[in-house]
């Protein structure tokens, strides 16, 4: 007996990562250790945690970016507007009378003041978001043992306003922000821009989407994205749609063109629809005049304004949802008597879980049935004649309210405390 | 992970931001400058010598522009303000994980379920305008369902905040049974706070004649309890002096709005913490293991998609441990009713099949692998977690 007890040993190491399934004395030894500190293994805990940010710290940054390239190109296009204008002048002189070169400089010079004020507002835009980068590493740096229940909650949140944005429930997001005063730490202004451009692609118009692609041309070219050559198939197909054969030719040869050294096949098969016309039955053919079509290019749009700004394509719940889903999921979860406390124990995390692969165990974790505890060296398990086990603590309890005597829940047979063994499991 | 570092490369990217922002200016100011000194000069020559100079004069401006050569040296700044930007971004990447979707599995999650699952996470934390708002937006079907239980309880916690027990204690006492089958003194708890309530305003009457009432049907169950507030009538009025001046403090009311959530929530089948905050921390907790084992599998070219079972443990913290798991220490596997756990008379305990494999036959004794101790199979006995 006195062999057992050094055995049982990595009984009760939830905490500590991936311990070693050699059961050697040295593996029990550092898996000991690690249960019996959790705070350091607990910040190693939130350190990874914290990794998974990326996108918390990337999307302003992408957006700051954004806006500084956006400054950075106005004012050169201004000034060099004013250049060349002080050259034609300049070369012009001869021509022109003493007021009307003077009326031309003066006018320039409120030209560059007004791009001065221009700069400075966007100055100040600028500065905004860099503290808005700066905030979310503030907040990152703020999480601690101490409120970490309080920074869960509010990640929770982002997380839940990240789904709304993507989902486009642009007002539960703005009102979640709001009330819980996190509109730092969330990107709904971001968001509000790809709202103008998939409302009009929900209204049949690729205007807007075709200017965000002219803004961040060099970009998408660089991801050899598809978008911009999707958006004038559609618009072709809406020609041929109205009939109108001899414009969409002329759209072809101007838009679609260009673009076939990269889709040939593509362009070929709209080009077909010419011969077939809107009203075809050919499979093939007939499914580009659909109206899903519409919602495949919104999907599309979605998916590069994504990538843009360094997002996961998918939404960050449905990213934490199924890793948690996986990691909780145990063939247990699906059988009668399931804790209400696994949300596994509920229909819709069932179905969602469903897909998903089992999580899988190296070391045995036992839970006593009446105190919810997990049983370790702390807190053994206990056998009761009938083969039911539960914990020392919930055994002991019963027995001092009961003179020494203890009554197995779930078969209703009664026992003295002297008659219980205690199970060695490694 | 150093953040301060991460910080301090930030900070100088917003240094040269800030830079490059007056650097602008500076060029803009410049060139309006050299104009207006140009416009200037133009005005203030004679009106007969006119065209040549004037000439002159905006030859000037112009090469002295070209020299100040104003596009380089806005380019100049802002390429310097890229530099930073670029390094920023990849020190991010490089600290942080830049694709969490790694171990994404591509199935189609149901928008509905999930949405309903948001739904009433948003009702259960009493958020009920964000919950209604959520509903309308997103389409749902009505959820007065979802919602009204939840409705209820936070108007009895509301109530219980400005110390009104009424409506705890007409739904205690609508749900005695269920309580009390819940093994939950709930009830009798509520009606001891509303007794010393009763007693702290001083009327020791109004408090006995409460105690004959609510609490008498408790006392052959609660005795010690009962005698102990029985005892407080002697001091009516002046509770806080009196031995029992513990009755009073306001933890009572936490605490017992704390188990009253509890009960409520048992009582309509749901958990107590609302089971999407509990999915998503065991999600952020399992991650970081499924991101290193996606990673690895790729690297091995092996499917990610389709595997039925995690090929390593995700170790999650106690507070997701919702069952007992038994994973014999010889076979290393999961038991299971075919292959349960069995009790050896030394006290370790090893899966039937590893002890057959051990035994080799039934009646012959075998070593424990674990100590020196030795058993028959008949000794053992299966185990119940």
């Amino acid at each position: 007996m006195d062999m057992a007890v050094e055995s049982p040993s990595t009984l009760g190491n939830g905490d500590s990562p991936a311990a070693p399934t050699a059961s050697t004395p040295a593996a029990a030894a550092v898996a000991a250790a690690a249960a019996a500190s959790p705070p350091s293994s607990r910040m190693l805990q939130l350190a990874e945690s914290l990794k998974l940010e990326h996108q918390f710290l990337r999307v302003p940054l992408e957006h700051f970016k954004k806006t500084i390239r956006a400054h950075h190109r106005c004012a050169e296009k201004e000034v060099s507007a004013v250049l060349s204008s002080v050259a034609e002048v300049a070369d012009r002189s001869d021509a022109m009378s003493r007021d009307d070169a003077v009326n031309h400089l003066s006018s320039l010079v409120s030209r560059l003041q007004g791009l001065k004020r221009k700069l400075e507002e966007g100055s100040r835009a600028e500065n905004l978001q860099a503290q808005r980068c700066r905030a979310r590493l503030d907040h990152l740096d703020s999480i601690d043992v101490e409120n970490l229940t309080e920074w869960s909650n509010t990640r929770l949140k982002r997380i839940l306003v990240d789904y709304m944005l993507r989902m486009s429930y642009y007002d539960t997001a703005k009102k979640l922000a709001e009330t819980s005063n996190i509109q730092d730490l969330v990107d709904i202004d971001v968001f509000l821009e790809a709202k103008k451009v998939i409302d009009s692609l929900q209204n049949k118009e690729v205007g807007p989407a075709l200017a965000w692609c002219a803004e961040n041309k060099s970009r998408l070219k660089k991801s050899k994205s598809k978008l911009e050559f999707q958006l004038r198939l559609q618009e072709f197909i809406e020609l041929v749609r109205a009939d109108n054969n001899l414009r969409a030719i002329q759209y072809a040869r101007k838009y679609l063109a260009p673009w076939g050294a990269t889709y040939m096949k593509e362009l070929q098969r709209v080009m077909a629809t010419l011969a077939f016309r809107s009203n075809t039955e050919c499979p093939a053919y007939k499914v580009l005049f659909e109206p899903m079509q519409w919602d495949y290019l919104v999907e599309q749009f979605k998916q590069e304004f994504c990538r843009l700004f360094g997002m996961t394509l998918e939404p960050l719940l449905n990213i934490y949802l199924q890793a948690g889903l996986s990691a909780l999921k145990t063939p247990f979860c699906f059988e009668e008597g399931c804790t209400k406390e696994d949300p596994l124990s509920q229909e819709g995390f069932r179905k969602l879980a469903a897909p998903l692969p089992f999580s899988k165990q190296h070391h045995s974790k036992l839970v006593c049935y009446i105190t919810k505890e997990l049983m370790d060296t702390e807190n053994p398990p206990l056998v009761l004649p009938n083969g039911y086990v539960y914990s020392t603590k919930a055994l002991e309890e019963m027995a001092s309210k009961n003179d020494g005597r203890v009554t197995c829940p779930r078969t209703g047979e009664t026992f003295n405390i002297s008659e219980l063994v205690k199970a060695y499991i490694s | 992970m150093e953040l301060n570092t991460i910080k301090d490369a930030f900070d100088r990217v917003a240094k040269k931001q800030k830079l490059s922002c007056s650097k602008t200016q500076e060029v803009i100011d410049e060139v309006g400058r050299e104009i207006e000194q140009a416009m200037a000069k133009m005005q203030s020559t004679d009106n007969g010598s006119g065209c040549s100079d004037q000439k002159s004069i905006l030859l000037e401006l112009k090469t002295k522009l070209n020299e100040m050569a104003p596009m380089n040296q806005l380019e100049g700044s802002q390429r310097e303000l890229n530099v930073g930007l670029v390094k920023y971004a990849k020190i991010l990447e490089k600290c942080f994980n830049p694709d969490i979707s790694k171990a994404y599995r591509n199935v189609d999650f149901d928008i509905h379920i999930v949405n309903q699952i948001i739904a009433s996470h948003f009702y259960r934390q009493g958020l009920f305008d964000l919950g209604d708002c959520f509903i309308s937006e997103a389409n749902e079907p009505d959820a007065t369902a979802l919602k009204s239980p939840f409705l209820e309880m936070y108007g009895i916690l509301e109530a219980m905040r400005s110390r009104d027990l009424e409506p705890a204690l007409n739904w205690a006492s609508k749900q005695s049974e269920r309580l009390l089958q819940n093994g939950s003194s709930l009830e009798l708890k509520l009606h001891q706070l509303q007794f010393v309530e009763i007693l702290q305003k001083g009327s020791q009457n109004e408090a006995l004649q409460y105690a004959r009432t609510y609490l008498a049907p408790f006392a052959s169950v609660h005795k010690v309890e009962i005698q102990k507030l029985m005892a407080c009538l002697l001091w009516a009025g002046r509770l806080d002096q009196s031995p029992y001046a513990e009755f009073m403090s306001p933890t009572h009311w936490e605490r017992l709005a704390e188990e009253l959530t509890q009960q409520f929530c048992s009582l309509l089948g749901q958990s107590y913490e609302s089971p999407l905050s509990v999915a998503i921390a065991a999600g952020i907790q399992g991650l970081p293991t499924l991101l290193k084992l996606a990673s690895v599998m790729a690297a091995k070219q092996q499917e990610w998609q389709a595997m039925k079972q995690l090929p390593v443990p995700v170790d999650l913290g106690r507070e997701f441990q919702f069952h007992s798991i038994f994973v014999c220490p010889v076979l290393r596997e999961q038991g299971s009713d075919e292959n349960p756990p069995m009790l050896m008379p030394c006290g370790h305990v090893l899966s039937k099949q590893s002890i057959a494999k051990l035994s080799k036959s039934s009646t012959r004794p075998f070593k424990c692998p674990y100590c020196p101790l030795e058993a028959t199979v008949g000794q053992c006995r299966q185990l119940h977690f």
